[in-house]
């Protein structure tokens, strides 16, 4: 569900302007926008700098203060969770901190957290090349294993929400989405929602996120034939429509098993769909065959190996 | 937690005021919500002025949307209906207890707490759910695309802790004494059902206000008949939220 919050709050929807100074009511902390990075179902991010320094944040004002306190409060629980596994120090700084801001006659809220340089998949896999779904898939599927291990689900997976740096390193934003294993998914994007195409209820569990994997990827190698797929009646949609493209598209004939398993739901847990995710990338690529040597190569070898041991005799003498 | 979702594409013409019926529905403690519908063209000033007071008089909200976004925005209402409804019972209690008089003004780490409670009651209250569907001449291309998203709300709101019941009404009936057909009883499951409206009128009419009192006498009897089903009591959840903010 895209559309939030009340049309009272429209005016700052459209985006506050860059240069503005945002001062917290409850702790005073000032930082200053710099630019607009996104939007999310519950509010807009903006890049911004804290006054007197130079560090950069990333600063999420919400429309609604229960909706953004909700995400607020996944993202605690997900900081508090943590916290034990010492090695994980990407997560323990994601939330600086959460305060109000007087603008325009409106109490706005926000979150400040660390701003992550990177491009959404669908870029970076068209810079990079579509093989780089090795790695980006891979990296998504260990980010989602934390995530599920600690019992919540990310429901609203889609390429915008995928977050990747240079070398395929993966990070995921909004986290609007997240629900508790059990609840019901509170956001989810149709093209990548079970419910959307008949494949199961929407009730947060780690398969729905594995079927949203799964859209995505096809969604980055096949976008006609999954947009076509999309507009069918919605009685007729099914998960039968998501194989037939996994089945015909060269380009995901590798990731196929995978896929089927991840929209069938059929994993036992997320580290068994990674594990096997990365036993799949690193078999031999059966893609592209081994360059066979030319013949030519080989004949100027041979002649080159008979100059040695002719050089070798010459010396020797 | 009751609701009535109104969904409609142009003004009431016959009976009672909309505005008035759905104002007593309020006082029933039904929250009415209202979506207008529209595709080609606007649904007019005078419908989406109407559509807004239903809403306000409903204690609810409105909406303008397409065919194409209405099982979006069905869900968006249905949810954000939910969660302000709890919010104004936690207001409540926070006006009593803190002398404060919303959730925005406790400071964020408070604030972190009441959420989670209001998250907690947002997905396991139970919830009641009466669609109401304008079937007059100008909807009939529109049904099939309501009935999908009355569908997809089902798949949702199936997925919730709570129980969640629908039902579904179209207005108006085939002749003139019918102001509004019960298409549906309570149900939790959709998925068994073939067709939802069957027996469509002919007629032109739209008599907005006077289906909200049918409906609102379906809340109240549990059937149209007026033979008692009797509905989960409001104290229960009161009480719940009492000892929740406490």
């Amino acid at each position: 569900m895209k559309e939030k919050g009340c049309s009272v709050t429209t005016s700052y929807k459209a985006g506050i302007p860059a240069g503005t100074l945002v001062t917290g009511k409850w702790r005073g902390s000032r930082y200053l926008i710099e630019r607009r990075l996104g939007q999310g179902a519950n509010g807009v991010v903006y890049l911004v700098q804290q006054a007197g320094t130079r560090n950069l944040y990333a600063l999420k004002m919400g429309y609604d203060t229960f909706d953004l306190q909700s995400e607020i409060n996944v993202l605690k629980a997900l900081q508090r969770q943590g916290k034990p596994n010492a090695a994980e120090e990407r997560d323990l700084s994601y939330l600086v901190e959460v305060d109000d801001f007087s603008y325009a006659d409106k109490e706005i809220p926000f979150y400040v957290m660390r701003y992550v340089k990177g491009e959404p998949l669908s870029k970076f896999l068209a810079r990079r090349g579509s093989q780089w779904l090795d790695v980006a898939g891979l990296n998504l599927l260990g980010q989602l294993a934390i995530l599920h291990k600690g019992g919540w689900v990310f429901g609203d997976l889609k390429p915008d929400n995928v977050l990747v740096s240079t070398y395929g390193d993966v990070e995921l934003i909004d986290y609007g989405g997240v629900s508790q294993h059990g609840r019901s998914v509170k956001q989810f994007t149709e093209w990548y929602d079970r419910g959307f195409w008949n494949a199961g209820g929407r009730t947060a569990d780690a398969a729905y996120d594995w079927f949203s994997f799964a859209v995505v990827c096809i969604h980055m190698m096949a976008e006609s034939k999954l947009k076509a797929a999309a507009r069918q009646l919605p009685q007729t949609r099914s998960t039968a429509d998501l194989i037939q493209i996994i089945e015909q598209e060269p380009r995901l004939k590798s990731y196929s098993g995978w896929l089927k398993k991840a929209i069938s739901g059929s994993f036992k847990n997320t580290e068994e769909a990674y594990d096997t995710w990365k036993r799949m990338i690193s078999r031999t690529p059966a893609r592209k065959s081994v360059r066979r040597t030319p013949g030519w190569l080989k004949g100027a070898f041979a002649i080159s190996l008979f100059l040695l041991v002719c050089a070798i005799y010459l010396t020797l003498r | 937690m009751k609701q009535i979702l109104l969904i409609t594409d142009g003004c009431s013409n016959v009976g009672q005021s909309p505005v008035m019926t759905a104002s007593l529905a309020r006082q029933e403690g039904i929250t009415v919500n209202v979506i207008g519908i529209v595709d080609y063209g606007t649904i007019g000033e005078l419908g989406s002025l109407e559509i807004r007071e239903i809403a306000k008089a409903g204690g609810g909200m409105s909406r303008i949307s397409g065919t194409e976004q209405l099982a979006q925005t069905m869900q968006m209402v249905t949810r954000k209906t939910v969660v302000q409804t709890i919010q104004q019972a936690v207001n409540r209690e926070l006006k009593q207890i803190l002398g404060k008089t919303s959730v925005e003004d406790l400071p964020p780490d408070k604030r972190s707490e009441v959420v989670e409670v209001m998250d907690e009651l947002t997905e396991t209250t139970p919830l009641d759910i009466v669609l109401l569907i304008d079937a007059s001449a100008s909807m009939k291309p529109k049904l099939a695309a309501v009935e999908e998203a009355i569908r997809d709300l089902m798949i949702s709101l199936g997925a919730r802790e709570g129980r969640s019941r629908v039902a579904v009404f179209h207005f108006p009936g085939r002749h003139g004494g019918e102001e509004a057909v019960l298409d549906q009883v309570w149900t939790e499951d959709l998925s068994g059902l073939r067709s939802l409206f069957q027996r469509l009128p002919v007629r032109g009419a739209t008599p907005t206000g006077p289906a909200i009192l049918k409906v609102i006498d379906f809340f109240r009897y549990g059937t149209i008949n007026g033979n008692q089903t009797g509905p989960e009591e409001r104290d229960e959840r009161e009480g719940m939220l009492g000892d929740y903010v406490v």
